[in-house]
């Protein structure tokens, strides 16, 4: 290591100021005496200008050195550099925090900062327009102490799916969209979002599907009367009997869209089931499959029932669920092919599968099957007589049952449906007990 | 605020269970405003399958008071808390009591619901209880944030809102006779009426309550069954003589 010049400069000066007065000591006859004489007024000055250099650290003024050039001088006016440094760059991150803090508070959108505990550590200004949050008092209160609707406090303790919805605790009509997003390692960032108008949209969507669904049916009504009258007349002229059964025909099949439509907009108002009963799921599928089996002209329907689980759930959409996935297998199997139904335990859940030997679907098709009015072929899905809802509604009654619906078909050779149901809506006969609402 | 130096305990364990419990309490009252929101929904839209599910899902909130009471109890008896967490302990103990009864209420207002969604409804739409079972939602909620912010402005604020809530009960229940009166055939739906008009004066009550307990739990004084008054001139003198300590 080699010593810097400004400390060469100052031993050696040192060194001159010590040897100096040896050599005055030795004048006089008492180097001792002036050994220490020189080694007391170093030290003086030495103290001296650490207190300055103490001085000028802890803010005051600078005061002057004995000395203008040499080792002090320059390690005060390093120290002034590094203050003056150290001031600039505070003065930049300042200022970089407060654009951060204008730009977050000019965002419409709330944001909570949460630790481990879900303590809210800082917001911005949306949060408290949106929640009614205090910043002067509710940094470190726990965030469901203040929004304690039961649903965001479930999906705090575990959250499942990315995202909530709850209506703002201030105005019961409105709703707020919230998503946790972990950070670092036990911080969670809150994202609250208020789509009051998105949601008011949405439901004026459905309110009018359902409305015009109720509103068409009536008239509807009438005019399959009149043609099944008509269709029974016979005095009918031959050329008309024609034509008028295609009008019974197609009336029957506007009469189940519209249905199908209400049923949807139905099963779409609320994400869960509101009366629950157990549903003796073998019973049911006995049921539907005796439905198919007066059919002519009808591929092999098989029942397999390999578990007697039951499930908690709505009769009639679990009814509808079923019936609609056999009865697409039916009608897309040919008349030589097969049909088998599976019902089955997997664990604490329960799954339905119906597996045809039918015509199949091309992979790159299978996610859109659930669009309403999807067709895959529309003539031939036409002619089979389907309303193009059916997988909507299955979709959407499982949604509300716990239940996922899996796809896989290979084209030309068949497909298989499965519904999964989650532990939560299965109750094995055993433990029913406990299941019981 | 003694209450607020939650942290000063040796043992961590013991301020964890303090706020556990006051955590709980507070669950257990946005369960209370849930069932409250969807009775009033219930009452508001004639939907009695909401109106039969609020009184279905009363037995979540039973659940949450017993549950409240054992924490309370072992914390009673395996702490033996003092002062400020004693006094914590022993206004959440009434708080849950008066919490349930709120829930009860809901679940009463839910059935009425239900069977009122099957007459015919006034030309106001029940107007006057709307109105009232907003005053009284501001009501829960600010009791609830005062009991989460150990704000004894807040709860004296809810205290004071609770005449108002009263007088509505009153001009509904007067409205309910004159009704009555008139047309002999209004009355099924006039009581009914004013049950849940009646309820809801009790939530209120229940609400006042315990903003009482909050009080106590911050000051440590009983205020119940005094004057608003006497409460205001003596909690002002409280608050300056803190000023001028602090």
């Amino acid at each position: 290591m080699r010593l810097p010049r400004r400390w060469l400069g100052h031993i050696s000066g040192a060194g001159i100021w010590l040897a100096a007065s040896v050599l005055f000591g030795w004048w006089f006859g008492s180097v001792a005496w002036a050994l220490v004489a020189a080694l007391v007024l170093y030290i003086i000055y030495m103290l001296h200008n650490l207190y300055i250099l103490d001085r000028f650290i802890d803010g005051a003024g600078r005061m002057p050195l004995f000395d203008t050039k040499g080792l002090w001088p320059e390690i005060v006016a390093r120290a002034d550099r590094i203050k003056s440094r150290a001031r600039q760059r505070k003065k930049r991150y300042n200022r970089l925090l407060r654009e951060v803090r204008e730009s977050t508070g000019a965002i419409s959108d709330a944001g909570i900062i949460l630790n481990a505990d879900f303590e809210i550590v800082w917001f911005n200004k949306a949060a408290t327009k949106l929640l009614g949050l205090d910043s002067r008092r509710d940094i470190g209160a726990r965030i469901d102490n203040l929004l304690r609707h039961p649903d965001f406090v479930n999906y705090l303790a575990a959250p499942e799916g990315s995202s909530i919805m709850i209506p703002p605790p201030n105005q019961p009509n409105g709703a707020l969209h919230i998503q946790l997003i972990p950070y670092n390692k036990n911080q969670q960032l809150a994202i609250i979002r208020d789509i009051t108008r998105e949601a008011q949209l949405e439901r004026m969507r459905r309110d009018f599907v359902a409305n015009a669904s109720h509103e068409l049916r009536s008239p509807l009504t009438v005019i399959s009367g009149y043609l099944d009258t008509l269709a029974d007349d016979e005095e009918m002229p031959e050329s008309w009997q024609v034509p008028v059964s295609e009008m019974l025909r197609q009336s029957h099949r506007m009469t189940q869209i519209l249905g199908d439509l209400i049923e949807l907009t139905r099963l779409e108002a609320a994400d869960t089931v509101t009366h629950a009963d157990f549903i003796n799921v073998c019973d049911l599928l006995r049921e539907i499959a005796g439905e198919f089996e007066g059919r002519e002209k009808s591929p092999q329907l098989t029942l397999h029932l390999e578990a007697d689980s039951a499930l908690v759930g709505a009769e009639s959409e679990l009814h509808s669920i079923f019936y609609n996935l056999i009865n697409n297998a039916v009608r897309f199997t040919p008349d030589t092919g097969s049909v088998d139904v599976y019902w089955r335990a997997d664990g604490d859940q329960a799954v339905f599968d119906v597996v045809d030997t039918g015509i199949g679907i091309p992979a790159e098709l299978i996610p859109r099957l659930t669009e309403r009015f999807y067709r895959v072929d529309a003539g031939r899905s036409r002619a089979t007589g389907g309303t193009g809802l059916g997988l909507a509604i299955v979709k959407h009654a499982l949604q509300r049952h716990g239940g996922e619906l899996e796809i896989d078909s290979v084209e030309g050779q068949g497909s298989r449906f499965s519904c999964r149901f989650d532990a939560k809506h299965v109750a094995v006969r055993r433990g029913a007990a406990e299941n019981v609402i | 605020m003694e209450v607020e130096d939650l942290g000063q305990h040796i043992s961590r364990r013991f301020n964890e269970d303090l706020e556990s419990v006051r955590s709980a309490v507070l669950q257990m009252g946005g369960l209370v405003e849930t069932q409250f929101d969807s009775a009033i929904q219930a009452l508001a839209e004639g939907d009695s399958e909401l109106g039969l599910k609020v009184a279905q899902d009363d037995y979540k909130i039973n659940q949450a008071e017993v549950s409240i009471d054992e924490q309370c109890s072992r914390i009673l008896a395996t702490r033996a808390p003092a002062a400020s967490d004693l006094r914590l302990i022993i206004a959440v103990i009434k708080a849950i009591t008066d919490l349930e009864r709120i829930g009860d209420e809901a679940e009463r207002i839910g059935v009425l619901a239900s069977r009122l969604a099957a007459v015919e409804r006034p030309s106001t739409n029940y107007r006057e209880l709307r109105n009232l079972a907003s005053h009284v939602k501001k009501m829960i909620q600010g009791t609830l944030d005062a009991f989460a912010r150990l704000d004894a402005d807040e709860a004296l604020k809810v205290v004071k809102a609770d005449d108002v809530v009263d007088e509505e009960y009153e001009s509904i229940y007067r409205q309910g006779l004159t009704f009555m009166m008139e047309d002999p055939r209004t009355i099924s739906r006039v009581v009914d009426t004013t049950w849940a008009a009646r309820s809801l004066e009790r939530i209120g009550d229940h609400c006042k309550n315990i903003c009482e307990y909050v009080m106590f739990m911050v000051y440590g004084k009983d205020i119940r069954h005094t004057t608003l008054e006497s409460i205001e001139a003596e909690f002002a003198s409280d608050g300056r003589a803190k000023e001028q300590s602090s």
